[in-house]
């Protein structure tokens, strides 16, 4: 009749992992909620396709690309993990961080060219929201780049938890689907 | 636990991605209807969420728990777009 | 690496911990049991702030535009001051801290059988982000220009520009202040839902879960996942006073709807995860002063469940005269009445609890039976402003305050001593005086009456929600005594909780010291010592064998049966 297990009753999953999960879950809802709010916002007013077109496809293209990439390399360095290559680890996390400081890189030469051509946030609703939704990403990809960096010092010293970096991974791959759904929502439309 | 499980090729995934990638921004300049384009834009942007997704963030190995994590908050952020349409698309 | 036997033995290994200091002992602790302590410290600090606010508010109400005794001069300006900060203060850094954070920091480890929480440092960083929060709304007071005054809910556009208020900083600080608390309990209710997730004890199946632990962690799923869109607009509403956009300034293509949708998205869901953990500690309550099962265990738990799921459709409820699409207004009333359902059977089922047991009258049971009481009768205004063709008459009237004060208000003072008279031996070690405690149950139930029923009556009268001086208006002249009358019930309300703090400090001081398990019950956290020692197990977890409500079972030679208890099955 008793059903006591030998160990633990909680699920074998890492807490680590359920933690960045719910985290993960709360930020779906606060880009959804900003993205939600464009999408009706945009679908209510009309000309922003207009406002839209003062925005550079193939810059964001580009961007859009290293983003992709950083993803990549982000998951080879947990690849690297696994494997036991604490070489492969460093080089991917240098890799990443790198990338990601592209990315800002060339999202603030598109800021501070879209600002010379008088596109500031008050331009319009659409700016507004066009520089809100992407500075909150840029913000979280500072933040990814920060953590991915503080990894990368670890894995210099030689990393101890290593399940971090896949906890770090988790959330940088999460940003980067943020910006793959912000691209067409500003860019392409 | 995490050893065991067979790894997808991440480069592979990354071709994939970046191939939609080239075809969602080419897709935005067909001479299609509007409505149409924007569809085609939006189901190669919501494939690629989903290939990071499974491969990238292990979704596909992951127990029904934290897919419930995934699926609900996104479940929820459709209804509340689709119940603001009254007040802020069709302005009654 | 993911070896669960390997995160076993982490906290193990530092059984035998070297003696910390009195930073990381009192201050800097990231041991759970110290930080809900700490939790509980800074919601009851505030609630004497709030307490106040709400003194000088009725003051002005009874006689308006005199001075106010231990204060000074209200006026209109400085009355929108009081009416914000008392909403802020009560429901975020009250109400939340003390029923989520203080009890779900102290009781989740203890009653899945876990030595800590999952994440001890996030934990503590938590706290501390709370308190920074604290910090800066209580300066927002100081700055020039005074504290946000645009309602607790700050709805634009009289929130989006300063010119309209005459508040800039104040108003600013005000949305830090809940970016920040936002971010402290975003950490809290990830710890704790992770923590029951992975860390509970061998044997401790969901279904053997005592239910305060379910409901705190619905609580919890609810906050992560409505808070979301309210964060969002509040960056929206930051920019607009800061940067000078117009999300929610009509003359620059905002909608000020769209903020009121956002707000309420989360303020809809917020209102149940402070109801929640208060419904649990009566659902721990009250089967251990009856001395049987609690009645339909699963059903709760479905029902809380239902409840959440339904709370994040309900918001518009609040809106029916914002100028929302009068569509949206069937929906969403529908939907409101729906909710009662899952709370009609918890409330039935707590009532069936009731059923033929054998009652003791303890402190925390009479706030326990004060707690349902009162919630029923806010729940039954709750069907009027519910109902869209009522609430048209209703809405932002003192009915709606009175409604919404007898269901929080309830939730955080009844549910709140309830728990905090119940698990106060666990916490410290100490019993409190029982007789003090039945004094202040008393006159907290009489005042608490006298103070909030005749809002429904203002209301019905047309007194508005949030007017400075009622006087001004001839309609409302004739109800002026009733507005006096509650002005002193409100403050005998707050004079009946000196006992209980006469009692906390002395119970703290000089009470006996507890047993392990005073009240006899079932649950694990009466299984450790009182109050727990540091990783609250000393050498082994304890086993669970069954579910927590097991009173008067023939099993036992006692009528309770601990969930960590092993009875050899007897051989007939
Ligand atoms: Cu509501």
């Amino acid at each position: 009749m008793e059903t006591t297990a030998a160990t633990r009753a909680g699920t074998d999953i890492l807490p680590g992992k359920v933690g960045v999960w719910w985290f993960l879950a709360s930020e779906v809802m606060l880009f959804g909620g900003l993205i939600g709010s464009f999408i009706v916002s945009r679908l209510g007013s009309s000309g922003w396709s207009g406002e839209a077109a003062h925005l550079s496809v193939p810059v964001a293209a580009i961007n859009t690309l290293v983003l992709l990439t950083s993803s990549m390399t982000m998951v080879m360095a947990f690849g690297a993990v696994e494997k036991g290559d604490p070489r492969g680890l460093r080089t991917y996390l240098f890799l990443t961080v790198l990338l990601g400081l592209t990315f800002l890189g060339i999202k603030a030469y598109e800021y501070s060219s879209e600002v010379a051509a008088g596109f500031t946030p008050v331009t319009g609703l659409f700016w507004s929201f066009y520089y809100t939704m992407t500075g909150l990403h840029a913000l979280h990809v500072l933040a990814g780049i920060i953590t991915n960096l503080a990894l990368f010092v670890m894995a210099r010293r030689g990393l101890r938890n290593q399940h971090r970096v896949e906890l770090a991974g988790l959330y940088w791959h999460f940003v980067d689907i943020v910006w793959i759904f912000l691209f067409p929502l500003l860019y392409l439309t | 636990m995490t050893t065991e499980r067979a790894r997808p090729n991440y480069v592979a995934v990354w071709v994939w991605l970046v191939v939609l990638m080239i075809a969602g921004v080419l897709a935005s300049y067909l001479p299609f209807a509007k409505s149409a384009v924007i569809f085609l834009v939006f189901v190669v942007a919501a494939t690629k969420a989903l290939l990071v997704a499974l491969y990238y963030m292990h979704l596909r190995f992951e127990s029904g728990l934290i897919y419930a994590m995934v699926i609900v908050p996104v479940v929820l952020v459709i209804a509340l777009t689709f119940l603001l349409f009254p007040d802020l698309v069709f302005h009654h | 690496m993911s070896d669960p036997v390997a995160v076993l033995a982490i906290p193990e290994a530092s059984l035998h911990h070297e003696e910390l200091g009195f930073w990381r002992t009192y201050l800097f602790s990231t041991e759970h049991k110290t930080i809900g302590k700490q939790y509980l410290s800074l919601g009851l600090f505030m609630t004497i702030v709030g307490g106040f606010l709400a003194y000088v508010m009725r003051w002005q109400l009874a006689y308006p535009d005199t001075e106010v005794p231990g204060w000074g001069f209200v006026g209109p300006e400085f009355y929108n001051v009081l009416v914000t900060m008392h909403g802020t203060i009560m429901v975020f850094f009250v109400a939340m801290p003390i029923l989520l954070g203080a009890f779900g920091n102290f009781l989740i480890p203890l009653m899945i059988g876990a030595r800590d929480m999952a994440f001890p440092r996030l934990n503590m960083l938590s706290f501390w982000t709370l308190f920074v929060g604290t910090l800066v709304l209580l300066a927002s007071f100081f700055v020039p220009g005074g504290a946000a005054s645009a309602g607790w809910t700050g709805y634009p556009p009289l929130s989006a520009k300063a010119i309209y208020t005459g508040v800039n900083w104040g108003l600013n600080l005000w949305i830090l202040a809940h970016a920040i608390e936002f971010a402290s309990f975003l950490m809290g209710g990830v710890n704790f839902l992770t923590t029951a997730i992975t860390m509970r004890a061998p044997g401790m199946t969901f279904f053997r879960l005592p239910l305060v632990v379910w409901q705190l962690l619905t609580a919890a799923t609810l906050f992560l996942l409505s808070v979301g869109p309210l964060i969002a607009g509040a960056v929206m509403l930051l920019m607009d006073r800061i940067a000078g956009t117009s999300f929610f300034l009509p003359e620059g293509g905002g909608e000020p709807l769209l903020w009121q949708h956002l707000f309420w998205f989360f303020g809809h869901p917020e209102v149940y995860v402070i109801l929640l953990p208060a419904v649990g500690f009566v659902c721990e309550v009250l089967p251990v002063f009856c001395r049987k099962p609690l009645f339909g265990y699963r059903w709760i738990i479905y029902s809380t469940i239902t409840a959440g799921i339904l709370s994040f459709v309900v918001w518009a409820h609040h809106m029916f005269l914002s100028g929302m699409d009068p569509r949206l207004a069937m929906p969403f009333s529908i939907t409101t009445i729906l909710i009662s359902v899952p709370f009609a059977i918890l409330v039935f089922a707590m009532i069936a609890t009731l059923w033929g047991g054998s009652i003791r009258f303890t402190t925390p049971m009479l706030f326990a039976l004060g707690f349902v009481s009162m919630f029923i009768v806010g729940g039954l205004t709750g069907i009027f402003n519910g109902s869209a063709p009522a609430d048209i008459y209703i809405t932002d009237t003192y009915f709606v305050v009175g409604h919404f004060h007898y269901t929080l208000f309830s939730a955080v003072v009844f549910g709140g001593f309830a728990g905090i008279y119940f698990w106060f031996p666990k916490m410290f070690g100490r019993m409190m005086n029982e007789t003090l405690g039945k004094v202040h149950f008393w006159l907290t139930l009489i005042f608490f009456n006298a103070t909030f029923f005749p809002m429904h009556i203002l209301g019905l009268g047309g007194m508005m929600r949030r007017i400075a001086n009622p006087m001004q208006y001839q309609f409302l002249q004739p109800l002026q005594p009733i507005n006096v009358f509650i002005t002193f019930s409100a403050i005998l309300l707050l004079v009946a909780q000196i006992p209980f703090a006469v009692n906390f400090v002395w119970g703290l001081v000089a009470g006996t010291p507890a047993e392990r398990n005073p009240w006899e019950a079932n649950t694990l956290e009466w299984a450790a010592p009182s109050p727990p020692p540091h990783l609250n197990w000393g050498e082994a977890i304890p086993t669970v064998h069954r579910g927590p409500y097991e009173y008067s079972s023939p099993e036992g030679p006692e009528d309770w049966l601990p969930q960590d208890r092993l009875v050899v099955a007897r051989s007939s």
